[in-house]
């Protein structure tokens, strides 16, 4: 679970843009494109220095169907001396406009901005042209709007069944084979004459170590890493280290997993700036909420009989008991017992197992089940009175006191 | 640690939330020359543009291979193709083989015995000689 930085993203949103990073040597020719109109004027800021912006405006009045200058680009740099491919070129992308047009993305979302997203800090270290700055706000958002569907529908779940489920859900390995599952095709070497549509990283060969900033810090064995500490400091999944800054990844090689995941995170970023959060949102129920998830089958009890009897004392309920309910008989060649752990009257959980101790424990681990995976009937998610828009139907959410402590 | 747990992964189910169209390249191969590509020659000139147009999901690519016979080559997205020759057909049923490769999953062929296919455990659960009506021997 990670907190979205509201405060941050907003002092970002409302800032002044910052002074403009030293661009390509065709950056000029790269900008005075007079078809291009970003949708939102925020974007247009990123990409074109203000005075481009006000040459394209120019050129624009003056003469709308002037065609851009590609073909001069070209014969003064070519397209090989680039890190990633020319902006122009995803105009003309049958990979592209197939990409975009699979994952149901309207028109009005850029070709320029969906090749932007596929290019990795690893291909092209510029921030104006890579995906870095894209990825952080796409996984930020990705961590919001898992965390609160969990922490809404299940306000019981234990920490580290929370981080289990953000993992299955948007972990690196979910987000890389959801960019499988997409299509995503990656380029064996980035380069500007290479076609928009592919993955454009710096690839790790095999053998090779992976960069300082992807390895894992060896820490003391006696290191106790807290829940709180992962919560507060680590990322969304509960690992015991920090998030990687997409930056330190500039001109390194990386495994293809760090460079699709990175994309997935920067195709939500960019859908958030040019479609709004709305948008987000249906795209996000619909390509990973609608994902399978056995949320049962996450938990790994350790001692579940006494789990049960903390929080049956905690909660204020009778001591539960553990009675046999049924056998086939203890003698036969598989004897099956079922074992029911009752509180006072109530029946708490039931188990079947082969031996009276294996019922026992199955039995307790159903009824810590049926705690933890309680469901309110009624949920609303605090993303859905964005912007003061359902308001009114707000119904504050149950909070849990946590998991039990032993 | 009271509680720990299992990582797993959320397993795709296509169609449930969105839908992805599991072909993702259509590959047309022809021969200027060759009479069995005339079927072929006549559906690029006058079919193929509105079949790209009614698939926008699909990257369409031509390309000629002399002196060899017409195909289509279907790219899926589980990196499977699946070529389809198309030698003497008329234009008519060259675009049924192209419906046909967007049509296809890209899996390979296989006997589906059972109606329906689930992550879902079943409803009943599994056999219990606990539960049921007792029978007397």
């Amino acid at each position: 679970m990670k907190r979205i930085r509201i405060l941050t993203c907003g002092t970002r949103l409302l800032a002044r843009p910052a002074p403009r990073r030293p661009l390509c040597p065709c950056a000029p020719q790269l900008q005075r494109h007079p078809h291009t109109t970003p949708h939102s004027p925020r974007t247009q800021a990123q990409w074109q220095s203000s005075s481009a912006l006000a040459e394209s405006f120019d050129a624009s009045l003056s003469d709308p169907h002037a065609d851009p200058p590609l073909e001069s680009t070209e014969d003064e740099f070519p397209l090989e001396v680039l890190p990633s491919p020319h902006p122009h070129a995803s105009k003309s992308s049958a990979k592209l406009a197939a990409l975009r047009s699979r994952l149901s993305l309207p028109p009005r979302f850029p070709l320029e901005t969906l090749a932007r997203t596929l290019v990795h800090p690893s291909a092209d270290p510029n921030p104006a042209f890579n995906n870095a700055s894209l990825s952080i706000l796409g996984a930020n958002l990705l961590g919001y709007y898992t965390t609160e569907h969990l922490l809404c529908n299940y306000p019981r779940l234990p920490m580290e069944v929370v981080f289990a489920a953000q993992f299955a859900y948007i972990g690196p390995k979910a987000l890389t084979t959801i960019a499988a599952e997409w299509g995503i095709e990656a380029a064996a070497e980035p380069g500007g004459e290479v076609d928009p549509g592919l993955l454009q990283f710096r690839r790790l060969r095999s053998g090779d170590e992976l960069p300082a900033a992807l390895r894992r810090p060896k820490l003391p064995p006696k290191w106790n890493i807290t829940v709180t500490h992962k919560i507060l400091s680590n990322d969304e999944f509960g690992s015991p280290t920090r998030r990687v800054a997409p930056e330190d990844l500039a001109s390194r090689p990386v495994p293809l997993e760090e460079a699709a995941q990175a994309f997935v995170r920067a195709l939500i970023g960019s859908m958030h700036l040019h479609l709004g959060s709305p948008a987000v949102k249906r795209f996000y129920r619909d390509h990973f909420l609608s994902r399978h998830l056995d949320l049962d089958k996450l938990f790994d009890f350790r001692t579940p009989t006494r789990d049960l009897s903390r929080l049956c004392a905690r909660e204020g309920f009778e001591a539960p008991v553990a009675r046999l309910i049924s056998e086939t008989g203890r003698l036969s060649r598989h004897p099956v017992f079922v074992v029911g752990v009752f509180s006072g009257k109530d029946k708490l959980g039931e188990g079947a197992g082969s031996s009276l101790d294996e019922a026992r424990v199955r039995a307790a681990a159903a009824a810590l089940k049926g705690w933890y995976l309680y469901k309110p009937l009624e949920v609303t998610v605090p993303s859905s009175t964005e912007g003061g828009v359902g308001a009114n139907q707000w119904k504050p959410n149950m909070v849990d006191c946590g998991e039990v402590i032993v | 640690m009271p509680v720990a747990a299992l990582r797993t992964l959320a397993k795709p189910q296509n169609g449930v939330g969105a839908f992805i169209l599991q072909c993702k390249r259509l590959d047309f191969h022809y021969c200027d020359w060759a009479g069995s590509s005339r079927g072929m020659v006549d559906f690029i000139k006058r079919d193929l543009a509105k079949f790209a147009k009614q698939n926008p999901q699909i990257e369409i690519t031509i390309s000629p291979r002399p002196h060899r016979h017409p195909v289509i080559k279907g790219h899926y997205i589980n990196g499977m193709d699946k070529p389809v020759c198309v030698r003497n057909m008329a234009r008519a049923e060259i675009m049924e083989k192209a419906n046909l490769l967007r049509n296809a999953s890209g899996e390979k062929l296989k006997r589906v015995n059972k109606p329906v296919t689930s992550l879902n455990e079943s409803v009943r659960g599994i056999w219990s000689p606990f539960h049921g009506a007792k029978i007397q021997i």
